[in-house]
Order: structure tokens, then sequence, then C-alpha cells
């Protein structure tokens, strides 16, 4: 696929579209969207960078650059699903939708909000916390809040009651997307000019679950209304610790399956291994013995449950319910009984971990210089078979074994986020990581499990590689949206 | 051999590539997005919600570009270590409207130096043969003539001290205290280092200040112009090496002796005395219950707001940290202890105004952002000097914030901050009056003193030298 590369005839079509403030080939300012770190370490210095305020102004660049073959990579504002999804090859045209960034409608009635592109989880969640403070927007747990609602949910990530009512995808109720063609497509009830957004669905087959996970490759999103939920006042953490990624696994799936029941209250379950702490802090500067971390209470392995209720009773009642399923759990099933036990937490402890958004996810780079997330969808009950084989991969590749795992839908499945903290000054650090998802790919592909996010060059080739049929109806799909194949080329190998 | 800019560039190269482009770095209160605050407020340069997160580069704010925010610039600087970018015009005026402020670097959880970074980058910019801004040009012009930025003369460098009856203290032998006066307060604002004088001869500081004194070269370490630094670098060395103790009435200053020399120094030397800001001595004073306040009629009842200026707060602050986290075996340990050392070095102006608001019956009312993530004057980083209109705007969106508290009186400890503030308040109106806390306390003759200080008393060096 060839694609023309902009000119200066190019860069005054877009200052004619959006205005000189807004259009720039500016070397300078266009290097400043690289973003090699965290999501993906693909990304190229784009040829011209666009800033659109409106819908009207998006349609026209992509009518433009449709007829003139010139690629175009659509980026949020922030970190998730924005950032992380920059310019590939062949570069072209970034739209940065970062001045798109109004909170259009918050209904409490119906349960939804009205965001663009450009509104990050910080904003919403400071406007809901001050106008509608009995409501939480569905904003992912650990991402930093200037990373976008619709960037994340765009990819199916994850929310901060993720367990309770499932993968951030599911919380979208309506879209709007404009297609290169300069269609502007709404979806699901919004497709009737005057219904509100109170059903995902819309009339015959869905077309917007073709968008969910297409980072940029199918279109641009400009609108979307997502569901919101009650943020009750009685809110707590539970903490269970454990020896082996088998007991955490076991135990929370036992507490996952209390649907109707606890299972709906324990919004954010979430676990992981004790270099999780440790690799928040430089190499040389922390302990790497275990012997370390067990001084200061923390174990090997351990679960968080993020409990909510409407009142103490209930929060009480739930609280009640996990620990006496976890005395249970550790008397006759677990396979270390004797390290399953609840960690005690100080209420200031708890209340940092009750704070959304938050910066947890950050501080990776701290322990080298640069970190990549490379998650995974696995059913539940192997989520642990995930965690111990790609602990012992990250070892043997010499990094430090760092394992989040959060339960998606109570239990249903689960997500593995191995954080690979590495040295992203080095060339050979970049080719470990690289051999490293290679080889930890084909073996999770033959288990079955999908990645999060498919990068271009590894995930999305060998995962397309073994479902040629879907890969096809993929590219029809694409070709149908995107017959001159302009959106973010490259991205999903479609191509 | 002192170092390049490309070289400082390089060695920061493993902080560089430790930015993973969160834009954390845009907002204060960045990690509390549900802060309480004061509200809404529409003041003369729009309508700011302060409450949460708050944009706050003010780069950032006035162009827009993501190269303008701080993450936007970590990005350019590696692409000019992996080649994939070259120093050029372009992307000297995306570098230089930085105020540096460093609000970037108290946002960030990976420990980013971004100041040093931009500083460096800077320089290896205009090493690479860029030529200057203009405006940067023609100070760097003035200085390298005249030994200060704003084209006055060597002889009349104090003649304030003269003016005031303080010419007593210009080469006093016999002292091991100098005060160093700087450029602005010598030539600009001259009712600071007057009333700084005069404090100190109040106190009974037995204080020199050396005539051989130049430009600290703060604004050239900022503007990238590292060689004019150095040359006036040491030319202060020189001429303050039999000192034990230097105050400072400037942060700009104080923070360029302090944290500037050492890193440009050649390698395995140190600065031959210790430096502190008066404002330190005064705290120290008071918590020794030394001094007190007089009350005042006509201060009582104003509400007085501080601005932490970015040299003496932020900057400190983060240097004290980075030091802390080289030091340090165990991080996760001693990050309880950095948090800790880091707020009592804040305190230390907040102890002269709740004394002042015990004592004369001030309202001491704090403005929604604070210490770590206190909003920038718009003065620094060569943007005064290259960017005015921006630098005024940035100045009267600080001032704004002051307005939002009901302050009457809008104080700071930096001549650099006092002059941009109070410039920004007389051209937007914002009807306060802008002022030093040492010079209210001067001017106002609030200074009670319950025992005269020793020698050892202006000895003392700073918490910051303190484990």
């Amino acid at each position: 696929m060839s694609y023309k590369l902009p000119d200066d005839k190019d860069l005054e079509a877009m200052v004619g579209i959006v205005g000189k403030e807004y259009a720039t080939n500016n070397k300078a300012i266009t290097a400043s969207y690289l973003a090699k770190s965290v999501m993906g370490l693909e990304s190229q210095i784009p040829d011209i960078v666009v800033r659109p305020k409106y819908v009207e102004e998006i349609r026209k660049i992509l009518i433009y650059c449709s007829a003139e073959k010139i690629a175009v990579s659509p980026v949020s504002a922030g970190l998730s699903g924005g950032f992380a999804c920059p310019t590939i090859k062949p570069a072209g045209v970034l739209l940065d939708l970062s001045r798109m960034n109004r909170i259009i409608e918050i209904d409490t009635e119906n349960r939804y909000a009205v965001v663009e592109p450009g509104v990050t989880i910080g904003e919403l969640w400071a406007y809901m916390h001050k106008n509608t403070p009995d409501w939480a927007p569905p904003i992912p747990d650990g991402a930093p809040p200037a990373s976008t609602v619709m960037g994340d949910a765009i990819d199916r990530g994850f929310s901060l009651y993720t367990s309770s009512v499932g993968p951030q995808g599911d919380n979208f109720m309506c879209g709007e997307i404009v297609f290169p063609n300069g269609d502007i497509v709404r979806t699901g009830s919004w497709a009737l000019p005057f219904a509100k957004p109170f059903y995902k669905y819309g009339l015959g087959p869905d077309i917007w679950s073709t968008i969910m996970g297409s980072q940029g490759a199918l279109g641009v999103v400009t609108k979307v209304a997502v569901k919101i939920f009650p943020h009750p006042p009685y809110k707590t953490v539970i903490v269970i610790g454990m020896s082996n990624p088998y007991d955490m696994q076991d135990l929370t799936l036992e507490i996952g399956k209390q649907e109707f029941g606890i299972a709906h209250n324990t919004v954010m379950v979430q676990g992981g291994n004790y270099p999780l702490v440790m690799a928040r802090w430089p190499k040389d500067k922390v302990p790497h013995d275990y012997e370390f971390f067990k001084e200061l209470g923390i174990s090997k392995w351990w679960m968080n449950w993020e409990c909510w209720a409407q009142t103490q009773e209930e929060l009480d009642y739930v609280t009640n319910r996990i620990n006496k399923m976890a005395e249970d759990f550790k008397k006759n099933r677990a396979k270390d009984p004797d390290a399953v036990k609840p960690q005690e937490l100080h209420p200031k402890q708890i209340a940092s971990r009750l704070k959304k958004p938050n910066k947890i996810a950050i501080p990776y780079s701290f322990w080298e210089a640069g970190f990549l997330f490379i998650t995974w969808y696995t059913p539940w009950n192997e989520c642990a078979h995930f965690a111990e084989n790609y602990c012992a991969t990250m070892e043997k590749y010499g990094f430090p074994p760092v394992m989040w795992i959060a339960s998606i839908e109570r239990c249903r499945q689960a997500i593995c986020m191995p954080i690979i903290c590495f040295d992203s000054t080095k060339q050979s650090d970049y080719e470990k990581v690289q051999d490293m998802n290679r080889e930890t790919t084909e073996y999770n592909l033959k288990q079955g499990w999908l990645n999060y996010r498919p990068d271009p060059y590894i995930h999305a080739p060998l995962t397309y590689s073994q479902a040629g049929m879907y890969w096809k109806y993929l590219r029809m799909v694409k070709k149908m949206f995107d017959p001159n194949m302009i959106m973010h080329p490259g991205r999903l190998a479609l191509p | 051999m002192a170092k390049t800019g490309m070289e400082r560039l390089q060695e920061l190269k493993k902080e560089i590539f430790k930015c993973i482009h969160c834009k954390a770095c845009k907002f204060a209160y960045s990690g509390e997005p549900d802060r309480e605050g004061i509200g809404e407020y529409a003041g003369k340069q729009g309508t700011v919600l302060y409450e949460g997160m708050v944009d706050a580069c003010p780069a950032g704010i006035e162009y827009g570009w993501e190269a303008f925010w701080n993450a936007g610039k970590i990005w350019i600087a590696r692409s000019i270590l992996t080649g994939d970018l070259e120093f050029t015009e372009e992307v000297r005026d995306v570098i230089m409207p930085c105020i540096t402020c460093g609000q970037c670097s108290a946002q960030c959880d990976n420990k980013i130096p971004t100041v040093d970074i931009i500083e460096s980058l800077r320089a290896a910019c205009i090493e690479s043969g860029v030529p200057m801004i203009e405006k940067h040009e023609l100070v760097d012009r003035l200085v390298k003539e005249l030994n200060n930025p704003y084209g006055g003369k060597a002889e009349e460098r104090f003649k304030w001290a003269k003016d005031a009856g303080l010419g007593k203290y210009v080469d006093n032998k016999d002292a091991k205290i100098a005060y160093y006066v700087g450029c602005t307060a010598s030539y600009r604002q001259i009712e600071v280092a007057i009333t700084t004088a005069k404090l100190f001869e109040l106190l009974g500081m037995n204080f020199t200040i050396i005539g051989d004194e130049v430009c600290c070269g703060s604004p050239f370490f900022r503007i990238g112009a590292v060689d004019t630094a150095q040359e006036l670098m040491n030319k202060n060395l020189e001429a303050f090496k039999n000192v034990k103790m230097l105050y400072f009435s400037c942060a700009g200053c104080y923070r360029t002796f302090t944290i500037d020399y050492p890193k440009w120094m050649p390698e395995g030397e140190e600065l031959p005395f210790k430096t502190q800001h008066a404002f330190e001595l005064v705290a120290r004073l008071i918590q020794q219950e030394k001094i007190k306040f007089k009350p005042n009629k006509e201060l009582k009842g104003k509400v007085v707001t501080y601005h932490d200026p970015c040299h003496t707060g932020r900057h400190f602050a983060v240097d004290m940290e980075q030091d802390m986290i080289r030091e340090s075996k165990n991080l996760l340990i001693d990050s309880r202890k950095i948090k800790e050392k880091i707020e009592e070095w804040y305190e230390v102006p907040r102890i002269i105004l709740r004394k002042l608001a015990e004592d004369v019956g001030i309202v001491f009312k704090e403005m929604y952002r604070i210490k770590l993530d206190s909003m920038c004057c718009g003065a620094g980083g060569g943007v005064r000097a290259g960017y005015p209109e921006f630098s005024l705007r940035t100045a009267s969106l600080r001032c704004d914030e002051a307005n939002a508290v009901g302050a009457d009186i809008l104080t700071t400890e930096c001549p650099f901050c006092w002059r941009n503030l109070s410039d920004a308040n007389d051209m937007y109106n914002h009807g306060m009056k802008v002022m030093g806390i040492l010079q209210m306390i001067t001017e106002y003759n609030l200074l009670d003193m319950a025992e005269k200080p020793k020698e050892d008393d202006f000895l003392t060096p700073s918490i910051r030298d303190i484990e």
C-alpha cells in the first residue's frame, strides 16, 4: 500500500479547514507527538499535526485525505488509547483531538454521560465529583488522570468498577463516528435522530462493535455516551495475601461466582505479586529480596477487593462474607494454607487505594528508564498459569517479574498485565523486550489467550495468522469503511 | 573542564528516556482530581476552576501545542538524542518559551528532572549554532559588556546602598558574612536591596556587600548561554571566595549559586561558602523567639497571600529530592523522609507569615495552588526578557489566583517575581499591593527584637544543609 507524503499544498488544505493556528508541519511540534512506552514501542513522527475542534472539520479533513491518499491517525488526548496509539509508518496526518473536550451531558436518570474524545478521566471525574457526586464515571483505575475516557473505552479496557459491571467496552451506549468518505454515523439508539443514548444496540446488526478495538483504523469517533454508575458512600478495601498465583486465582474465583450477591459489590478486584511494589522504585535503591517485603507485611501474591455498598450494614455483610470465604478456602482448599492471610491496612492505605483516578501505573519507569504493559485476556481460571509462565519468561530475559491481574465481570475474564521494566536507552533491551514478546505471544496464542491491544508487528500478525477467516472479514469491514485505507494504516495489520 | 550543554544532555539521557508521555505534568495537583478548592473565579485572564487538577504549565496554556507542554519537550530532547530531530530555529522557538518553573518536575512520579533537561537542551541548541532569539542576544551582549543584563553601569550597582546610608557595608573587609544583592535588586527593585540590608543591620549582622559582585548568571543558565553563565560564575566564585556564609534576597540568584554552580563547576570542586535566603534567617529567629513583630493598624485585617517563587520553592524541593534519591540506599523507606523534608522547606516563609498574622493581625490566606503545586509568576527561564507579553499574562493569571482569595497584599520573596507580578498587577488592574515579606517587615517597622542575635545565629546553615 502506498501513501502520499503530505506536502505544503496539503498543509495549506488543512490550514484552510482548521485555521493556521491549528495545523502545522513544524518539525519540533510534530516530533513532540512521539511516544514509545506504556502500551507500545512503535511511534513515528507525523508529517502534519492538525487539532480540529468540530466534527465538520474532521469530516472535511478525512474527505481530503482520502481523496489524496494521505494516512490519518486520530489521537484522543491522553495516554490510554491516545498517546499510546501514535502515528506509525507511513506517518501522514496526526489528528490531535484534545480540543474536542466538552462534557456534553450527564443524565443521572438514564445513567449516561456524553463526552467528546478529548475529555480526560481527571476532568470527567472532577466534574462529576462536583456536580453529580452520587455518580461515578467509568474511568480506569490506575491510568493517569490525563488519559481519556474514550481512549480507554474504545480499547475495551477496564474501569474502576470493572469486576462488577464488565469490560469498559460494555459501558458504551452509543457513538458518533466520522468515516473517511465524510459520512457521520451514529450508532445504537442514537441512529434515530431524536433518541437518547439509552440502548447500545441499534437498528439490526450493531455497527458500533466493529469500531471497538479498531485503534483509529476505521474512522474517527467524535462523541460517545458511556454508562455511569452510583458512587455510594460506603467503601473499603480488603486484601488477602497468599504465596502463589493459584491460591489467588482460586479464592478470587470463588468470590467472583457470588453473583446476584457480594460479587456485585466487589467493584474492583485486582492483585499481583510483590515485584509490583518493588519495581516502582529505582532498581539499585530498593531491596530485591522478598524477605524485606515480608517484613513490611506484603505477601508474595495478594488480591484486593474494593467493595462499594449503599449502607454500612451492606458493606459489613460483604466484608464479613469475603473474610469467611477466605477462611474456608484457607482451611479446605488452599495449596499453601499457611500463607493465606488478610493483610491489615492502615486507614490511610485504604483511602489511598480508594482514590480515583490515581497515578499508580506511572512510576515503573523509575526502575530503569521505560516500561511496557503487555496485556492479555485469559479465562479467569487460567490466569495463574499465565502469571506463572509469564513471570518465568520475564526472569529468563532479565526483567523483574512484575505481574498485575484484575477480574473483569466477576471473574469471567482476567486482564493480566505483565509490566516490562527495562532500560529504553539500550537497543539491546528493546530487542530483548521484542524477543520476549514474540516468545510469550506464540505461547499464549497456543493457550487460546487474547492480546488486549495487539501491536502491529508482533501481536496482530501472529494472532491473525491463526484466525484467517476472521481476518478476511475484518479486511472487508475495513475496505467498506475506509476504501482508500487511510485510517491509521499498519496499526492493526489490516493493513 | 566545564561541561557543554550536549554533554549534560547526554548525561541526562536515562532521565529523558524515563518519560512515558503520560502528561500528568500538565497539571497542578495531577493526582488529585477531586481536591477541594475555592471554586470558579472569573479573573482578568478568564475563568479558572480552582479545584481538582488545574492546567499549570504556562507555555502549554499559552501556546496549546503538545510541544510546548513539558512532555512534548522531553520527547523533543529524546528525538535530538536519537538523531530523529536536529537543532533548528523551529526547535529553539519551541523550547525557549518555557518558564522552567519546574511544575512538571514536581508532578512527575518517575522523578524526571525536567528543568535540568530543558536547560541542557537549550544550551545544546545554542552550542549547535542556532542563534539566540534577538532579545536573549541583547541581554547576553549587555552582561558581557557590563556584568548585568539591565545595562546598568558597574559603578552604579551599589548606589542604592550609599543613598540609603548603607555604604559602610560595601567591601566591609572584616565580615565573614556577605549579602549577594543581584542585578534586579541593584538596578530595578532597589527596595528589596535596601530593606534586606536594613534588616541585616537591625539584626546586628556584620556583613559585606562585595564590590566585585557580578550577575549570578541565572538568566544565562536558563536560556542556554552557558559560556556566558560560566564566565559570570567564575567571577563570583573569585569575588566571594573568602566568605563563610552568603545571604540572598533573590530566589533566582540563590538557586543559581546553590544548585547551578556546583553542577557546572569542574568535577570535584565545591562551593567555598554556605548559602541561604534572608527569609530563612528571619524564620529561624522567630522559631528561636529572638524576634517578634509589632502590631500595625494599617496592616491589621489585611488579607495577605504568598506566592512561592519557583526558584526558592520547587527548584530547591526537587533538588533536595534528587540529592536524597542519589544518596538513598532504600528509597521505599526513605521516601517519607523526602516528603517531610520538602514540607519543612516550604514551611519556612510560612513561619514568618503566621507570626505576622499572630502579632500584626494580618489575615494570611493561601492561594489554591501552593508549595510544590504553586503556579509560576511567569518571569523565569528567560521568558520575561524574551516573551514579555506571555510573561505578563502568566503573572496576571497568578494575580487572578490571589484575587480569588481576596488578597489585599500579594507577597513573595524574589525581586524578579515581585517585578513581574507587580507589573501585571498594574497593567491588568488587579488592585493589590505586591511586596516582599521582608520588605513589609522593614517598611512598616514591624521588627521587635526580644534577644539580639549572635554571629553564630547568622552562620547557622540553612535547613537544606541539615541532615
